[in-house]
């Protein structure tokens, strides 16, 4: 028992510099990993957001396009804000001569993009979103090819085009933007904006069927 | 300087210097081998997106190019010829991913081009059944450099004439 002590007391722990040591350089470990982590789980969050935002804005797009692909004519009204209404014409699969209407538009209090009142994905926005952070629709439109872009060549090209062509061609606009607003002072506000867009030919427009339509 | 030295390298117990270097060492490359890991599965993300809508692009211009040959195409027109020639050498360029300059560097854009548009004839029909559409987006990848973009996409399609 003494002796067990004496083992204790003599030597078989740390020395004083060693702890000294040890907590300065596990401290300075400690705070770097504490900012890196920070840092990166910022950029995550951010980046699994952009990715939710990219996943929907392209979903829309796609899956509007491959509607309109199939549609024998549509129509176009203004909505709220910077959004059309889009009224999609199909023909009926069991009667040739006549069609029905789907109903495209922007709802943008929810930030849902709806066909007939019933959100494309209903998962998007996400709901658990953190304080300060939301989605928003910024545009939602369908023009004549040349009629809205950012490219001036597109817009010339348009101006050479017959009226076939350009009563068939469309193209979709979609603009989203994620917002996350900071909530400890000192620190900035942050938003990012993206854009989808297509381009989409109506074949139907221009096809025998579609002057069957307009003669009945 | 003898008993110094005995002081940090013959205690019995307890963790010498060289242990805790090493240790540290380990626990440090573990972390960022872990966050890397993290890092480039988010990239490759990122490049599948890219992909995604590269095609969506593609598929765009085909539907340009189908929709000019099914209603706007005549091929005595000079500006319908340089179409029916294609723009391979003279691409087209556009944006195909927007990146958030707070986090990334610059935007990424691709070229957008199409092979002649090919006429295929059936000897037993006349006149043109159908047009050949062949379309490349090619585009880099943050971190390349290379001369000539290494990301493709490729898309064949086909459109009849107009009054067919």
């Amino acid at each position: 028992m003494i002796g067990n002590r004496k083992g204790l007391s003599r030597d078989g722990g740390f020395t004083f510099i060693e702890v000294t040591l040890t907590i300065v350089i596990v401290s300075i470990m400690v705070l770097g990993l504490t900012i890196i982590l920070l840092a990166f789980r910022e950029h995550l969050d951010r980046s699994w957001s952009v990715r939710v935002m990219d996943q929907y804005g392209n979903d829309v797009i796609e899956r509007l396009t491959h509607e309109l692909r199939n549609a024998v004519d549509v129509s176009i009204r203004s909505g709220i804000g910077n959004t059309h209404e889009i009224n999609i014409s199909y023909l009926e699969p069991n009667y040739l001569d006549r069609t029905y209407l789907i109903r495209w538009r922007a709802d943008l209090r929810n930030c849902q993009i709806t066909v007939n009142n019933d959100a494309v994905d209903p998962a998007f926005p996400p709901r658990k979103l953190s304080k300060g952070e939301s989605f928003e629709i910024l545009q939602f439109t369908l023009s004549k090819y040349g009629e809205i872009t950012p490219d001036i060549e597109e817009h010339i090209d348009a101006s050479l085009r017959n009226e076939m062509f350009l009563n068939a061609t469309y193209d979709i606009r979609f603009k989203l933007r994620y917002n996350r607003d900071t909530l400890s002072p000192g620190q900035n506000d942050w938003s990012f904006e993206k854009s989808y867009s297509n381009r989409v030919y109506l074949r139907n427009m221009n096809l025998p069927i579609r002057r069957q339509l307009e003669a009945d | 300087m003898k008993i110094w030295r005995k002081k940090w390298q013959g205690d019995k117990g307890s963790v010498d210097l060289i242990q805790l270097v090493v240790g540290l060492m380990i626990i440090s490359i573990a972390a960022v081998g872990t966050l890397k890991a993290l890092y480039w599965g988010y990239e490759q993300l990122d490049f599948q997106m890219r992909h995604r809508k590269a095609i969506s692009i593609a598929r765009s211009h085909v539907e340009y190019l189908q929709g000019r040959l099914h209603s706007d195409f005549d091929e005595t027109r000079f500006q319908d010829a340089a179409l029916k020639a294609g723009n391979i050498t003279n691409p087209l360029i556009k944006l195909l991913d927007e990146r958030d300059p707070s986090i990334d560097y610059d935007n990424i854009y691709c070229e957008v081009s199409h092979y002649g548009l090919e006429p295929i004839n059936d000897p037993q029909t006349k006149g043109t059944d159908f047009w050949k559409i062949r379309v490349y987006v090619r585009w880099d990848e943050p971190g390349t450099n290379s001369a000539v973009p290494l990301n493709k996409v490729f898309f064949e399609a086909r459109m009849v004439p107009s009054g067919s």
